[in-house]
């Protein structure tokens, strides 16, 4: 087992909590508790009762307004669980909604504000407020190999042609398109279908807005005046933004309180150059996912490959590095990897 | 003593640290650093942490060496106060780096999201075939996101191309031309004190002065980071403020790169003057140098260890910690954290890169160097200008309908159509515009062109050279023009080291394309001497990738040429086109009045492809291989060889020395089985010697022989042709190869 270990956390985004994930908070965890409270204050069932339910409800659990907290309480209490002594974090980034959990993270963020961020963000995606904005919708860019393909490669760049699509999320070997109805209606009836695994191509993310797109400014002008007063600080750890920006101890909270507000919620989120530019730049001896499931584990072996991380040259590689006394990615989800960094 | 001064200076740094006395803390930090200065604390702080990377990164290149897996250890030590500069300036100024210039480089990384500028520099380092700007063939400061282009600043030879960039970044918007970085951008260029004394870097500053003395808009910022050595020899104190305080045209300015805030301040008032103004300055930043010239370096040898310990005392990076502790920024814990964590993760990427795969064969190494796609070029050959475009350039009276003409006038037209087909496209050199140039090939293109496009240049060859390399680096087709061949010599390190090799040290990201003219060869009735007559061709046939044209007759050099600059517009290549003076105005070939050297102008010629000969005649005898002004003598020789000896020859016209026409020199050879190499350069060096060699290796087993110029300079007179081939020497040795 190693000990101090240099590591790259990266906080996952709200697609993580699912049914898999049903009753996995502790109840009585100080993080939990407190976000309980908060979400009382708001008139909101607490995590303690999403996460408790008999049965997990899409439409209840994977709405905004419920996961997005679900995610961020899960990953935060896996981040209080951290063992500084074993598990040193030299960096930190997020996907998508991750980005605000990594505010936390990284100490730029007290739990209360990082809450209140996550909890005003999310609620403005409840359908039954304002409905949702448009979609998001799955493309994979990658082979079952997850070496990059210029065939898939070159559909997505031909989708982004057209009018009501736009770029949402770089994630791995997988593109995330966000667009109008119409641009999601049109981006499920052109695309070709692929499968992976057990799943199909293009996926639509079920009650997703089309996050990181012009489509949200009205949400973003929304969140400048809301949340304009958010206690942001410079962060105490490195932290690496979705364009691929590092804010580091001297950093403008203005700065970064802009991009989390403007930039980030209107622009293409890029979740593999912030993981590539975490990893080029402090070569971590692994990367630690915390939160629920393990789902962002793919994407960020996806773009280790596309570096040549390590030598890796495909996903065969990386689940040989994974099996070695050198593991490349701690999931928290997973015990026997959580047992490394805690 | 200790021999290797990095752990020193590394163990300096650590306990002075340690040392020192923090003021009250502060943390306003868009407050000043220190009193005084425009540099705020959190700049100050950012461009800190740029220095002990730069710091750690050289660090890192000796434990790389010292494991046998890095390859590189001159380094920037002593030198981070140029992290000021980068400051100064926008990360879309083109920059020219000095091999000592890693914190500007890794500052300027800063300014741009997603960089891993260590991790991408220890590639290099490590000569991996990952380095994402060389691809491992050097360790470079480059990159194509950062605006900057890779070269080796030690003999000062990218101050030319600085001045030549910035000259046409404010030029090529006139012409209504995008450059490829923001309009009011600026140039800079770093460069050492031992390198200012290059004739390179005087050069430029005087043309960069004399440009200013016209009132052209020149936005340079030269920056010399003057740390006092040549390696070991000592550049007096005064010597670079002497030397350049005072040139015309420039402002100067004075930073102290031991101080962060002064050279900041300093950056600033130099980059605000120049981006304001359009005019150059020059920045003399003081440095000095640790850990000596490179790892391989003792400067024990040359100085005693009491000078050595008084320069480690002024690291300017402790000088940078010392000013954040004691103005109350950081506490020397909060410093040294910094220090130690960043010396982890570079020893980390050091690793990381150990394992990183590396070039491996000929092939891959050579594939950027001068990439060549016929098809492309033979596309962009064909692809037509703008008739209505043509009409107006030539005033409405066609080059096509003149008569027949010879090669200066051909050459003119087709220089005035690429003009027409490429809005890009520039011609200058020494007395190209009004005067026509000194053989009127360029006659009357200046005011066709507009005076913007076909421009003189002042007499200096590496300023000529500098104009087409920043030229074409920003997206301009230049032709510039050298007058003689012998003057291309003291310039021709241009051409080789930085044209030549600007593909294969960017990986193919950067690209300087370009066609310069020469006027070449002898046999200039009335006009001699060497300097005007010279036929040394040995220095540009060894570029690697360099194309070079030599054409013959008129008809020839205008398709030649369209080629050339297609090959430049697609693939970037760099041309060195050699004309003929002697053949510049002969109409005749055989009797006065045959006008046989002389033909209608094409517009649409048909393609002649790179590295493709001409065969002139069918006999059976024996085939004469030239080119040039060999080729016209050897036409001449082969009519009397069959009028008065029965010997019926055919004659390869090679049209390219580079590449050479290997294929058809064989055909050609194998169809007679005797072959006379006339070469009209010297026999030693000479393009013969390629010849004879092809024929060897490609199996040739006829008779073979060569008739080439003396190894001699070229005299005064009628003495010339005593050195020279002539046509008696070309049919003599026909008729022992007969025998």
């Amino acid at each position: 087992m190693s000990t101090d270990l240099r590591l790259g956390l990266v906080c996952p985004g709200r697609g993580s909590y699912g049914r898999a994930q049903l009753g996995s908070l502790p109840a009585h965890h100080p993080v939990i508790t407190a976000l309980d409270t908060e979400r009382r204050r708001l008139g909101r069932p607490t995590l303690t009762e999403l996460d408790g339910a008999e049965r997990f409800v899409s439409s209840r659990h994977m709405a905004g307004q419920h996961a997005s907290l679900l995610t961020f309480g899960a990953t935060a209490v896996d981040l209080a669980a951290l063992d500084p002594a074993r598990a040193r974090v030299v960096a930190v980034t997020g996907n998508s909604m991750g980005w605000y959990t990594a505010l936390h993270a990284a100490g730029a963020l007290d739990l209360p504000a990082a809450t209140r961020l996550v909890e005003t963000m999310a609620s403005w995606q409840a359908p039954e407020e304002h409905g949702v904005v448009g979609g998001q919708v799955l493309v994979p860019t990658a082979g079952e190999d997850w070496r990059p393909d210029p065939v898939l490669e070159a559909r997505v760049a031909w989708a982004l042609e057209h009018p009501d699509v736009h770029l949402s999320i770089q994630l791995g070997g997988t593109t995330v398109l966000g667009g109008t109805r119409e641009g999601v209606r049109w981006l499920m009836d052109e695309l070709p279908g692929q499968r992976r695994g057990s799943r199909e191509f293009p996926l639509q993310l079920p009650l997703h807005s089309a996050f990181h797109t012009p489509l949200m400014r009205p949400t973003s002008d929304r969140a400048l005046v809301e949340l304009g007063d958010l206690p942001l600080r410079a962060p105490s750890v490195p932290l690496i933004s979705g364009d691929g920006r590092e804010f580091r101890s001297w950093a403008d909270p203005a700065e970064i309180l802009d991009y989390t507000l403007s930039t980030q919620v209107v622009t293409a989120y890029d979740f593999s150059l912030a993981v590539a530019t975490l990893v080029g730049r402090y070569a971590p001896d692994g990367l630690v996912l915390p939160g629920p499931g393990d789902t962002l584990g793919a994407p960020v072996a996806q773009v280790l490959v596309g570096i040549g991380w390590r030598g890796l040259r495909d996903r065969a590689d990386f689940e040989e590095a994974q099996a070695s006394e050198r593991p490349l990615v701690y999931a928290m989800a997973r015990p026997e990897q959580r047992r490394s960094v805690t | 003593m200790a021999i290797d001064r990095a752990p020193v200076v590394d163990h300096n740094f650590v306990t002075t640290v340690e040392g020192l006395a923090p003021g009250p803390p502060r943390s306003d930090l868009d407050s000043p650093v220190r009193p005084g200065t425009g540099l705020t604390a959190r700049r100050a702080l950012a461009l800190f942490e740029s220095q002990v990377r730069s710091r750690h990164l050289d660090l890192a290149a000796r434990w790389l060496k010292a494991r046998g897996t890095g390859f590189y250890t001159i380094g920037s030590s002593g030198h981070e106060g140029n992290a000021a500069v980068a400051a100064a300036l926008r990360p879309t100024d083109p920059a020219f780096l000095h091999y000592r210039s890693g914190s500007f480089f890794l500052e300027r990384s800063e300014q741009v999201p997603g960089q891993t500028p260590v991790l991408d520099v220890l590639l290099g380092m490590t000569a991996s075939s990952q380095d994402p700007i060389a691809g491992g063939r050097h360790k470079v400061w480059g990159s194509l996101s950062l605006q900057v282009p890779p070269q080796t600043s030690t003999i000062a030879s990218h101050v030319p191309k600085a001045v030549g960039t910035a000259l046409l970044m404010d030029r090529m918007p006139r012409l209504g031309l995008e450059p490829p970085v923001p309009a009011d951008s600026l140039v800079v260029c770093t460069f050492g004190d031992a390198s200012a004394n290059h004739s390179t870097c005087v050069g430029a500053v005087n043309a960069a002065g004399w440009a200013v003395t016209q009132n052209l808009p020149l936005p340079l910022l030269l920056v010399c980071e003057d740390n006092g050595l040549g390696i070991s020899v000592q550049t007096p104190a005064d010597w670079i403020a002497a030397a350049f305080e005072s040139r015309p045209g420039f402002t100067w300015f004075a930073g102290n790169g031991l101080d962060l805030p002064h050279a900041y301040d300093a950056a600033v008032a130099a980059a605000d003057h120049v981006r304001r103004a359009r005019r150059p300055a020059f920045l003399r930043l003081s440095t000095v140098r640790l850990l000596g010239h490179a790892g391989s370096d003792v400067e024990q040898t040359y100085h005693p260890l009491s000078r050595i310990e008084a320069t480690e005392a002024q690291d300017p990076v402790l000088a940078t910690a010392r000013l954040l502790v004691e103005q109350g920024w950081r506490t020397p814990e909060q410093v040294l954290a910094t220090y130690e964590e960043i010396r982890e993760r570079t020893l980390a990427l050091a690793r990381e890169v150990e394992g990183r795969p590396r070039l491996l064969d000929a092939t891959e190494i050579m594939a950027p160097l001068a990439p060549r796609r016929p098809e492309a070029i033979a596309t962009e050959v064909a692809r037509p200008s703008d008739e209505g475009q043509r009409v107006a350039f030539w005033g409405g009276r066609l080059p096509e309908a003149d008569r027949p003409r010879h090669l200066a006038v051909q050459l003119n037209r087709t220089l005035g159509d690429l003009l027409v087909k490429y809005p890009h496209a520039l011609v200058f050199g020494e007395d190209v515009a009004r005067k026509g140039g000194v053989y009127h090939v360029t006659d009357k293109l200046h005011r066709r062109a507009g005076v913007g496009r076909v421009f003189n240049t002042l007499l200096d060859e590496q300023t000529i050279f500098g104009v087409a390399l920043g030229a074409g680096q920003l997206g301009c087709l230049p032709f510039p023009e050298i007058q003689y061949l012998a003057y291309l010599h003291n310039a021709e390190d241009q051409l080789r080291g930085e044209a030549a090799t600007l593909q294969f040290f960017s990986n193919g990201q950067f690209r300087n394309p370009m066609v310069v003219r020469i006027a070449s060869y002898a046999y200039q009735k009335g006009f001699g001497g060497h300097f005007h007559n010279d036929n040394s061709v040995a220095v540009l046939r060894d570029i690697p990738g360099l194309v070079i044209a030599s054409p013959s007759r008129g008809d020839d050099a205008a398709a030649m040429l369209r080629t050339c600059a297609a090959a430049a517009e697609v693939d970037g290549a760099v041309c060195a086109f050699l004309e003929p003076i002697a053949l510049y105005m002969t109409r005749d070939l055989h009797d006065t009045g045959d006008g046989l050297w002389t033909a209608p102008y094409d517009p649409d010629p048909p393609h002649v492809p790179l590295g493709r000969g001409r065969t002139w005649g069918v006999g059976t005898d024996l085939t004469l291989v030239s080119w040039a002004n060999g080729h016209w003598m050897s036409l001449r020789v082969a009519r009397r060889l069959e009028q008065e000896h029965g010997v019926h020859c055919r004659v390869l016209d090679l049209r390219w020395l580079a590449p050479l026409p290997v294929q058809d020199l064989l055909r050609e050879a194998e169809a007679t089985g005797r072959v006379l190499v006339v070469d009209e350069t010297r026999r030693t060096g000479g393009v013969s010697e390629a010849l004879i060699t092809a024929l060897v290796e490609g199996g040739f087993r006829g008779a073979m022989a060569r008739v080439a110029a003396q190894d001699s300079f070229i005299p005064l007179g009628e003495a010339a042709y005593e050195v020279l081939v002539s046509e008696q020497d070309i049919e003599r040795a026909a008729l022992e190869l007969m025998a």
